[in-house]
């Protein structure tokens, strides 16, 4: 199996893609949710999770692991084997295959194909890309001919004790200049507040976008808040939420869970005998960019949103007009205006979004934004951006079906600063 | 005399995500001895209010946890306490000169230790 | 005041930080590019190499940009300080470059009230020990 780099699209002009249409998304299959793994039941662990998120996958197509030539993923969601939480391993470990992380926080491609005995994968890759870089890449190798059906692996972990802190009284490397000077969530919280000043906006005007997600996700039966926490959420829990980072509140940051998604992807050959409708790739591209200086500002921001905007439509040759569901990133709240307003949908222009926030963006109104509910509606697990639109374009979107077209969708993440965007069609022309 | 009472949720209560030491039971005595319950979480306030359901009980308030002085202000009452399973309680309760247990202490009902009539034995604790 | 994180300079950085022992806030400057850079690379990013690379002293002097207030930091060492404030500058001569300071003579740390940060004021860099033998650039508002 050849070790492949280079896949992305990812210098201008693209053109449009030549494997346009060439290769589908048929099927998904989801874990149980939890808030986080508890360090000891196995059958919880995220290889747990994974293994049942790809079964429930392939059921969902119709096929069987014998059928499947590919597996590309991420091993959990951070690259590099980066830590989820404070409390990591090494650790005491168990009876193989929980004797390394592979399997318990991580979970490879070679892991799973131990565990659950796929025996004619011919393409394997684990490099650990956010989701939209994943289908990206599944379309490419398929595009390319290297398989025929591919499952794509996302799982997604989180454990005990808060995520992501940093004990540490001393910084080195690059992290010298954020550590010394208090700067962690903040590189958000500034680049809002410049959006803010530049746009004469505020934190509050958020309000409908997030409270609209909450209702969104709760429609969605893999959400953790559907699972764990099924209430209303409301404008006075928004506006009373607990200032993180100013101006990002606790509700403005989506919560880390335990979760696993599997995509199966075929050619368009292939799609034709798969038990769901087929949902063909138009187009992926994907950007990485680094700030000017120190800090990405708003000028970054909107100058890296604009490429990544303009990118996609190169590569897909439509216009704003002609993407019917949207599904812009929302890791952090403040995210999704920024890409809003690249990509122009529904007409909205710089500095435009919490206007059109202010309007109807509910689920079965004209303007059904994030119809999954996001990150904000479902916990940190990332994949509602790929089963949502893939669901609404097959019609099988249940409560969450909108009443608007749903043939073409976009779906954008994960960063401004890096990204990738995938775009998906009822039809493969 | 008035003692208030704010409890944490997550890793607080049973009934919290994880399930903490302090039970219903212990709220629900805490309540029938006459201290002012509440609860103070990063929970939105109408998940807590379904909390509060759940267990059959009526709080006195609740709160986000960056409003525990709003908590104090609008509760009048002797003495407040806070109890919690995270830096962020303790600086919450600190910063608002709220007497202090961490979670597992809390499971230890300290407030039963209270004499009631005798204002002076009841510390504050931070 | 001692800091509750220092820096641990390496080759890279380490003209950054001796320069600021001596009171000095110098940057990077590629001269075939015409352009500053900081943070301190190993090579311009512009045009990939190093050959053109040499270091060149600021002005100090810089204009607020924008901020943001830290609550509850990932950063365990300034839980003690919360809330404090997080600022970013530009530098007069070269907006482009950006720092970061906390502008703690100004307006302190544990901000009880949001204060009201003067967008597009004018500051000037002074030095400031993380611990000792470590000076680190902060800012300052001009008066
Ligand atoms: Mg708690
Ligand atoms: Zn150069």
């Amino acid at each position: 199996m050849a070790r492949e780099v280079n896949w992305e699209r990812n210098h201008d002009p693209v053109g449009i893609w030549n494997g346009r249409g060439k290769a589908a998304l048929v099927a998904r299959g989801h874990s149980p949710t939890d808030r986080r793994w508890d360090g000891e039941s196995l059958d919880k662990s995220l290889g747990a999770f994974m293994m049942i998120a790809v079964q429930n996958a392939l059921d969902d197509a119709g096929i069987t692991i014998d059928d499947v030539d590919g597996i590309i993923g991420s091993a959990g969601g951070q690259g590099n084997g980066q830590p989820l939480s404070d409390v990591w391993g090494p650790r005491p470990y168990f009876d193989a295959p929980y004797d390394s992380e592979d399997g318990l926080t991580h979970v490879t491609g070679q892991w799973l194909r131990q565990q659950m005995g796929f025996k004619n994968l011919r393409y394997i890759n684990n490099h650990g890309d956010p989701v939209w870089n994943l289908i990206g890449q599944a379309s490419q190798a398929i595009a390319d001919g290297r398989a025929e059906v591919v499952v794509v692996t996302y799982p997604n972990g989180n454990l005990p004790g808060r995520y992501h802190q940093d004990p540490s009284n001393q910084a080195r490397g690059p992290a010298v200049w954020p550590n010394t000077w208090g700067w962690g969530l903040s590189g958000q919280g500034f680049t809002f507040n410049q959006y803010c000043q530049k746009y004469g906006t505020n934190h509050d005007r958020m309000a409908p976008f997030v409270v609209q997600e909450r209702k969104n996700g709760l429609l969605w039966e893999h959400s953790y808040y559907a699972q764990h926490e099924p209430g209303e959420f409301t404008e006075e829990d928004y506006l009373n939420g607990r200032m993180i980072a100013r101006d990002l509140s606790i509700f403005d940051c989506d919560r880390p869970v335990l979760a696993a998604a599997a995509y199966v992807m075929v050619s368009a050959d292939r799609a034709k005998d798969m038990k769901q409708k087929p949902v063909y790739i138009l187009d992926h591209t994907e950007s990485q960019f680094s700030p000017r200086s120190l800090v990405q500002t708003i000028d970054d921001t909107e100058e890296w949103t604009d490429i990544q905007a303009q990118r996609s439509y190169n590569g897909s040759g439509l216009k704003p007009e002609d993407i019917d569901i949207f599904a812009p990133y929302d890791g952090f709240a403040v995210f999704t205006q920024y890409y809003i307003e690249a990509f122009g949908w529904r007409g909205v222009k710089r500095g435009e979004a919490h206007d059109f926030y202010a309007g109807d963006i509910s689920l079965k109104g004209p303007n059904p934004l994030n119809s999954g509910g996001g990150n904000m509606g479902t916990g940190r697990m990332r994949t509602v951006f790929i089963t949502d639109p893939l669901e609404q374009l097959q019609g099988r979107a249940g409560d969450r079906q909108v009443t608007t077209k749903a043939e073409v969708a976009v779906t954008h993440g994960v960063l401004p600063i890096t990204a990738g965007t995938v775009v998906m069609s009822t039809s493969p022309d | 005399m008035a003692i208030l009472l704010s409890f944490d949720i997550d890793g607080t209560l049973e009934l919290g995500d994880p399930p903490g030491g302090v039970t219903t039971e212990m709220v629900r005595k805490a309540r029938d001895v006459g201290f002012i319950i509440g609860s103070c979480s990063d929970k939105p306030l109408s998940v807590q209010r379904k909390i509060w359901e759940d267990m059959e009980l009526t709080p006195a308030f609740v709160s986000a946890k960056h409003q525990l002085g709003k908590v104090r202000r609008e509760n009048p009452a002797d003495a407040y306490y806070h109890m919690g399973d995270r830096d962020t309680d303790y600086m919450a309760a600190k910063d608002n000169n709220f007497g202090f247990w961490w979670a597992h202490e809390a499971a230890e009902q300290p407030w039963l230790e209270f004499d009631m009539n005798n204002h002076e034995q009841i510390p504050i604790t931070t | 005041m001692a800091r509750p994180i220092v820096p641990v300079p390496d080759p890279a950085t380490q003209p950054f930080w001796d320069a600021c022992n001596e009171g000095k806030l110098i940057v990077q400057y590629c001269s075939v590019c015409d352009r500053r850079q900081f943070p301190p690379e190993a090579a311009c990013r512009d045009c990939g190499f190093n050959f053109h690379l040499t270091w060149q002293e600021t002005s100090g002097r810089a204009k607020i940009v924008g901020y943001s207030i830290t609550y509850d930091s990932r950063l365990v060492q300034w839980h003690p300080l919360q809330p404090f404030l997080n600022v970013i500058v530009a530098l007069e001569e070269d907006p482009v470059i950006n720092f970061h300071t906390n502008l703690i003579d100004d307006f302190g740390t544990n901000l009880s009230e949001e204060p009201d940060i003067p967008i597009g004021a004018t500051c000037e860099v002074q030095f400031v020990e993380a611990e000792p033998g470590r000076m680190i650039p902060e800012w300052k508002l001009v008066k």
